[in-house]
């Protein structure tokens, strides 16, 4: 397995985070405001800019008035998602912070639902107001009326509130609109998702890098992007199947830009050619998997030849980045990827790249994934009693065979519209922008309008928060106490959330709403006992780490966790129904879906038809970064990517605006038009989050547009239930 | 290419515009009052018939008050006018700047007292200011010396403006050893155009005016100098012109400046000539005057139009920028 | 007394931003301005493009003629190699920001001075690396002591070729490039 690594300098190592002087490093919060003197603070605590939580550091100092402000955040060395350093979201926390537009008190509509309209309460008002409502739906409608939907850090709270009220109807955008189709199809295969925490690819140590429409770079998680930064210096090599030019396929040695919808049939062509080369790991393959024979057959069809054909790339490519991942298996990785939701088929996909890294023995090896680590968290819920039976089995995962626990939000908001199994009325929507999460806007609208009750649990007044006929403002991550946070990397540990400042305005953790809800609702067994910080102690007690440990470092690891690679006394354990690695899996058989992947062509555009394609920008997430003075500065806007030779047919030039029309003839704009070679002439690019419609983001508020809106249709996996998204089709009509 | 940055400040990107009209102003009223300065002096003291001092003394007025004024528009360009003083607590003998500071600071004393001593009888009568009617006798006796000191120091004033930006090697287009004779000759050229509208003999007009023909010719050489300078210089020096030789209707401007110089200053030397050479009753006539005058303003027209062109032409020039 | 250098290896700059916006922060820079920035230039024809990731900024220069303009000694060479701006002393001449060739500064418009990268002085002083470097994600910046043989940038500006900005003008600046990409494996 040993490969004399190229004498690479590894610069990076020697690096250490955020020190110059070696002696000076971050140990202590506490011993580096007393290095420091003064009147500065140092609080350990986790981002909440977007989902990757990174260990963060906020500077704390007292402003003229003797009030403290938080002045800077930096990445704690400590933490294995920041390892010291915070990407540009993390660093522009403090823009959400002190955010005028933030909501700062409790309200309740007055108006018409999204006129508006609000008359400011205080707390108790606002949460006895839902309480009253909440109670009158449950009897009226049953427990399981009462819903939500929520993405993030208030989820856990709410899901308490939800399930001691006696419902499930609980659903997560992370798993139907992002992750959890890739999820689930990885766990058909290893009976693992490729990571929790994060995913856990070995990028720094890999010799050749697959990026399938994973956009690192862009896709900015902060260790995942450092690491893949690191393996570019390092000098591995990478391949980006991307059909736009990203950052990632900037630093790649070969960028395939394939036609969009068709990456099945790569993926399926480089298992053939790895097969009948013979370039796959045998011995693995052999000892960890079942059902190889019956891959090897399946994939027969799939020729070079053919795959040049169906994906438009060059044939020789196919063949080349084939054997660069046999030369170099079993230390190379085809990254998982994460938002998964493409094209409705998606969950063969995810499987087609999991059975990819199988053969190649890079599961558990270095340079590949590592596998899990080996952290024992005796589980916790401070005493609360069982929840409740539901009293009508929850709708949330559909006819869908696979769909995980996080549920399907689309299917809820089905439910929602249609009255069918069973009414649902209440919806609390925490943390989540659902009018720009979800496709088709139009049925999240008309959900929205069948609801007797919305609950908005934000901290931003974004378009659907004020849709709400309830908003319970939370403070900011900056403001509060959350988890205890189990952090699984290549070690595991815990990391803490704790406050930098008080909350600046009327707002309140979530988990305080939400307890505070339970009293209300006569759930007091489910209520915070006592202080969550309280509670937070009993949690680091159960977990075995100390407390104060966690709270003054950010980040402790537990001790001996790291079981990377797989060696003699180190076996993987794969949780499949064979217990081995499933490149057949009998279980997907069992319910008629194809047990090796298979390749389905996708439909394409129209003539004069773009593909509408999206993905992130480093330096926003998704909708919520948008109006934050220092994100915003830098990226007021999105724009439209479109082939130069497109732009010069349609007599476009580079920023002019145009509007877009979908095939369902919904019409966005004007948004400016980015006239480039970066992309593939039969699809447009955006980045998702823009198109703000709520006036009261006043910064945001109609700079660039939000491809939600022609997202109009979506294809679901029929494995997953997850939501493919890159099936609409649009127009460029020139503005006048 | 496709070229993306994030980060950029407006005063420096897309293009430079760190300095404008008020800049451009005060170089050419700066440049004028040197070459007031040292026409004046020099109408001291050239070997003359009949003496006419009724223009020579008020242009000894006129130099400090076009230097004050300029000075007021470099001025109003400071963003922290209130730390000026911070010029005179250092002297940098490296940066232009700051001899230009201290220059002004020699210079005015110099232009005063000039002043003084050049006061005519007629006009001194009229003060009543004791004191200064005294300094004014004072000085009376050292005209000659300090008209020769003007002299120096207005040709000191006017090339001053020019190695100012010439010495900004980040800006090609004044990173020229040319520069400084440019705005000398424009200078002095443009102060003999004052001298001629001012001078109320004959004499005197067409004395300046033949000096003024010699300056115009040098100020058109050392003009293609400086073009054919950048031309034959490194690519940089070579783009850097290319604003005022260019048809795109962004540089506009810049074509037209020297199309306006090139109709100006020509224009001039013919009116000019034909003066000179043409025949002359004792007093000029009317029409003569308003030649002599009309030829004098353009002059000064394209004193200016040179200040202007090349202070915002310079801000468009760089090394370099994203390849 | 060290003499502090940058360098920026080009191939590791993912383009994150996360140095403009740390930069701003422990600056307190205010809206719209920056001292340092990120350009991207890509160039070639589909599919067959490359790129080029370059970060800025103020370059340190040993020969910096935004110092030798300044009128006031406002803006000055330190002994650590840096150069710094002395606030209270500069008139908001600009004529620092037009004999810069790396167009690097600005004019704080709130107070009228001339501004741009400190290479963090204040964190130097405190034993901490420019906030730009610490931050960056791709650790394409590096920071330390040229003087220092161990220090890392010694190391890296040894074993690599690396290049300044526009040497032709002479600043002889103090933040290296070096760009080791693409290569094959
Ligand atoms: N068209 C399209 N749709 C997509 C995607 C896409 O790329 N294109 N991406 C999909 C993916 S992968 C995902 S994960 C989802 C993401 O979808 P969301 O998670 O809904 O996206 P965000 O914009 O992050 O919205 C989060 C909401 O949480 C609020 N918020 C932020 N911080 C806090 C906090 O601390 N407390 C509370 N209570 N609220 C907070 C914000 O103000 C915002 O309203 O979108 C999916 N939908
Ligand atoms: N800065 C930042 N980082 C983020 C987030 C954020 O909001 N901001 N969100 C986080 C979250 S929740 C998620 S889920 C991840 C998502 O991050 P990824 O999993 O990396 O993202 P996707 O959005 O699926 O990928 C977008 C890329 O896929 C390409 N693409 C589009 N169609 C196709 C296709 O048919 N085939 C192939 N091969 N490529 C295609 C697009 O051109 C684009 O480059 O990002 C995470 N990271
Ligand atoms: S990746 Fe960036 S935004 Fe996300 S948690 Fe980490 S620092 Fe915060
Ligand atoms: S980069 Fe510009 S501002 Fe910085 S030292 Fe050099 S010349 Fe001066
Ligand atoms: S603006 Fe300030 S720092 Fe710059 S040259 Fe003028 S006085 Fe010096
Ligand atoms: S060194 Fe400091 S001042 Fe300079 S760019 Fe980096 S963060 Fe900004
Ligand atoms: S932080 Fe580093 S990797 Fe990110 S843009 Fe800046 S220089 Fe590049
Ligand atoms: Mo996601």
């Amino acid at each position: 397995m040993a490969f004399s690594r190229r004498n690479f300098l590894k610069y990076a190592a020697m690096s250490a985070g955020g020190t110059l002087i070696a002696d000076a490093p971050f140990f202590s919060a506490r011993a580096r405001a007393e290095a420091e003197g003064g009147n500065v603070r140092y609080v350990p605590t986790s981002c909440e800019m977007c989902f990757w939580k990174c260990g963060a550091i906020a500077k704390v100092e007292k402003d003229k008035d003797g009030k403290d402000v938080v002045v800077k955040l930096e990445g704690n060395p400590l933490h294995p998602q920041s390892m010291g350093r915070l990407c540009a979201r993390g660093q522009a926390g403090i823009g959400q912070l002190y955010d005028p537009d933030r909501l700062k008190r409790p309200m309740i509509r007055t108006g018409k639902r999204g006129d508006g309209k609000y008359k400011e309460v205080s707390w108790d008002e606002a949460l006895t107001y839902t309480a009253d409502k909440l109670k009158e739906i449950i009897a009226k409608n049953g427990p399981e009326s009462v819903s939500m939907m929520s993405h993030g850090s208030p989820g856990d709270y709410f899901t308490n509130l939800v399930k001691a009220l006696g419902s499930g109807n609980i659903a997560f955008a992370s798993f139907a609109q992002c992750k959890g189709i890739r999820d689930a199809a990885w766990e058909l295969t290893f009976g693992h998702k490729p990571g929790s925490s994060c995913e856990r690819v070995d990028l720094k140590n890999s010799r050749v890098i697959v990026l399938l429409g994973t956009h690192l770079g862009e896709n900015m998680h902060n260790s995942q992007t450092q690491e893949f930064a690191e393996a570019v210096g390092n000098g591995a090599k990478i391949i980006c199947v991307d059909p736009r030019y990203s950052t990632a396929a900037s630093k790649a040695s070969l960028w395939l830009p394939i036609k969009p919808g068709t990456d099945t049939a790569l993926l399926l062509t480089w298992i053939n050619i790895i097969i009948s080369e013979e370039l796959h790991d045998k011995a693995y393959v052999e000892q960890y998997t079942i059902g190889f024979e019956q891959l090897k057959e399946a994939v027969k069809q799939y020729t070079p030849e053919w795959c040049a054909k169906e994906t438009d790339l060059p044939e020789a490519d196919i063949v080349e980045a084939a054997r660069d991942l046999g030369r170099y298996a079993p230390h190379v990785v085809i990254h998982p990827g994460r938002h998964a939701a493409w094209y409705g088929n998606d969950a063969q996909r995810s499987r087609a790249m999991a059975i990819l890294n199988a053969i190649l023995g890079a599961w558990g090896r270095e340079g590949g994934m590592w596998l899990p680590a080996n952290g024992k968290f005796a589980s916790f819920n401070d005493g609360y009693p069982k929840y409740p039976d539901p009293a009508k089995p929850p709708v949330i995962k559909g006819d869908y065979p696979f769909a995980g626990g996080e549920g399907l939000t689309q299917v809820l908001r089905d439910t929602i519209i249609t009255g069918k199994p069973y009414p649902i009325k209440a919806l609390f929507v925490c943390g989540t922008d659902m009018l720009k999460a979800l496709p088709a806007p139009d049925l999240t609208r008309k959900a929205i309008d069948n609801l007797d009750l919305m609950i908005a649990v934000d901290i931003m007044p974004s378009e659907t928060a004020m849709m709400a006929d309830v908003i319970l403002p939370e403070c900011t991550y900056l403001e509060r106490h959350d988890g205890l946070f189990k952090v699984e990397a290549r070690q595991a540990g815990v990391g803490i959330r704790q406050p930098a400042i008080e909350p600046l305005h009327e707002t309140k953790p979530a988990w305080w709403i939400a307890s505070e809800l339970c009293k209300k609702m006569g759930l007091t067994e489910y209520a915070v006992k006592d202080s969550w910080e309280a509670r937070m102690k009993r949690q680091a007690a159960a977990w075995g780490v100390k407390y104060e440990d966690v709270a003054d470092k950010g980040y402790v690891t537990i001790p001996g966790s790291e079981k990377p690679y797989i060696t003699a006394d180190n076996q993987p354990e794969f949780k499949t129904t064979s217990g081995k690695i499933e490149l057949f899996s009998a279980d997907l058989e069992k319910h008629s879906f194809d047990p090796v992947p298979k390749y389905e062509p996708t439909e394409g555009p129209e003539q004069g038809m773009y593909r509408l394609l999206y993905g992130r920008s480093p330096v926003h997430t998704f909708s919520r970064t948008i109006n934050d003075q220092w994100l915003w500065e830098i990226q007021p806007e999105n724009e439209v990517w479109l082939n130069k030779k497109e732009a010069e047919a349609l007599g476009l030039k580079d920023r002019q605006l145009v509007k877009l029309e979908n095939q369902d003839k919904v019409t966005v704009g004007p948004v400016r038009v980015k006239v480039t070679e970066r992309i593939r002439r039969d699809c447009v690019y955006m980045v998702h989050g823009f198109g703000h419609n709520s006036p009261r983001l006043k910064r945001a508020h109609q700079r660039g547009v939000d491809d939600q809106q022609l997202i109009t249709r979506y294809k679901v996996d029929p494995i997953t239930g997850g939501t493919g998204m890159r099936v609409n089709f649009v127009k460029i009509i020139k503005e006048a | 290419m496709e070229l993306n940055i994030v980060g950029a400040n407006a005063i420096t990107y897309p293009a430079m515009h760190v300095w404008d009209w008020r800049v451009a102003i005060y170089l050419f009223l700066g440049g004028l009052s040197g070459g007031l300065m040292t026409m004046s002096a020099i109408n001291y003291l050239r070997p003359k018939k009949n003496f006419d001092s009724s223009c020579s003394w008020q242009i000894t007025l006129l130099a400090p008050i076009l230097l004050s004024i300029g000075l007021f528009f470099l001025n109003l360009d400071l963003e922290r006018k209130l730390n000026a003083f911070w010029f005179y607590l250092a002297f940098k003998p490296v940066s232009p700047m700051s001899w230009g500071a201290w220059i002004v600071l020699f210079i005015y004393p110099l232009m005063i007292l000039y002043a003084l001593a050049a006061l005519p009888k007629e006009v001194k009568a009229g003060i009543k200011n004791r004191s200064l009617r005294n300094a004014s006798d004072a000085m009376q006796p050292h005209l000659l010396k300090l008209a020769k000191a003007n002299v120096i120091a207005g040709i000191l004033l006017a090339i001053y403006t020019g190695i100012l930006l010439s010495t900004l090697v980040a800006r090609p287009l004044w990173n020229s050893a040319i520069l400084p004779v440019l705005f000398l000759t424009s200078g002095m050229s443009a102060g003999a155009a004052v001298m001629i509208i001012v001078a109320k003999t004959k004499e005197t007009k067409l004395f300046f005016t033949k000096v003024d023909i010699w300056l115009i010719v040098a100020e058109l050489i050392v003009l293609l100098l400086f073009f054919y300078g950048h031309y034959v210089g490194d690519a940089a020096h070579r783009q850097a012109i290319m604003p005022f030789f260019s048809s795109s209707h962004e540089f506009f401007p810049y074509f037209l400046s020297i199309v306006v110089l090139g109709v100006c200053l020509p224009l001039a030397i013919v009116l000019k000539f034909l003066e000179v050479t043409g025949e002359h009753t004792e007093e000029l006539t009317t029409s003569g005057l308003l030649l002599m005058n009309a030829s004098a303003v353009l002059v000064l027209i394209g004193g200016a139009v040179i200040r202007f062109a090349v202070v915002y032409a310079g801000q468009l020039s760089g090394y370099g920028g994203y390849m | 007394m060290p003499r502090y250098v940058m360098v920026i290896d080009q191939s590791r700059c993912v383009g994150c931003m996360a140095c403009v916006v740390a930069c701003k922060r422990e600056n307190d820079i205010a809206l719209d301005h920056y001292r340092t920035r990120v350009v991207e230039m890509v160039k070639g024809e589909f599919p067959r493009l490359r790129t080029e990731m370059r970060s800025e900024l103020c370059n340190h220069c040993a020969s910096p003629p935004c110092v030798n303009i300044c009128p006031t000694g406002a803006s000055h060479k330190e002994e650590d190699g840096t150069v710094q701006i002395n606030r209270h002393k500069c008139v908001g001449c600009k004529a620092c920001i037009t004999a810069c060739p790396y167009d690097v500064r600005y004019i704080n418009e709130e107070h009228g001075y001339a501004d741009k990268c400190s290479f963090c002085q204040h964190r130097l002083k405190e034993g901490k690396e420019p906030a730009c470097v610490a931050t960056c994600i791709g650790r394409s910046r590096m920071f330390g002591d040229f003087d220092d043989p161990n220090s890392l940038v010694s190391k890296v500006l040894r074993e690599n070729s690396w290049r300044v900005l526009k040497p032709e003008v002479g600043t002889k600046p103090n933040v290296y490039y070096i760009n080791q990409f693409p290569r094959k494996s």
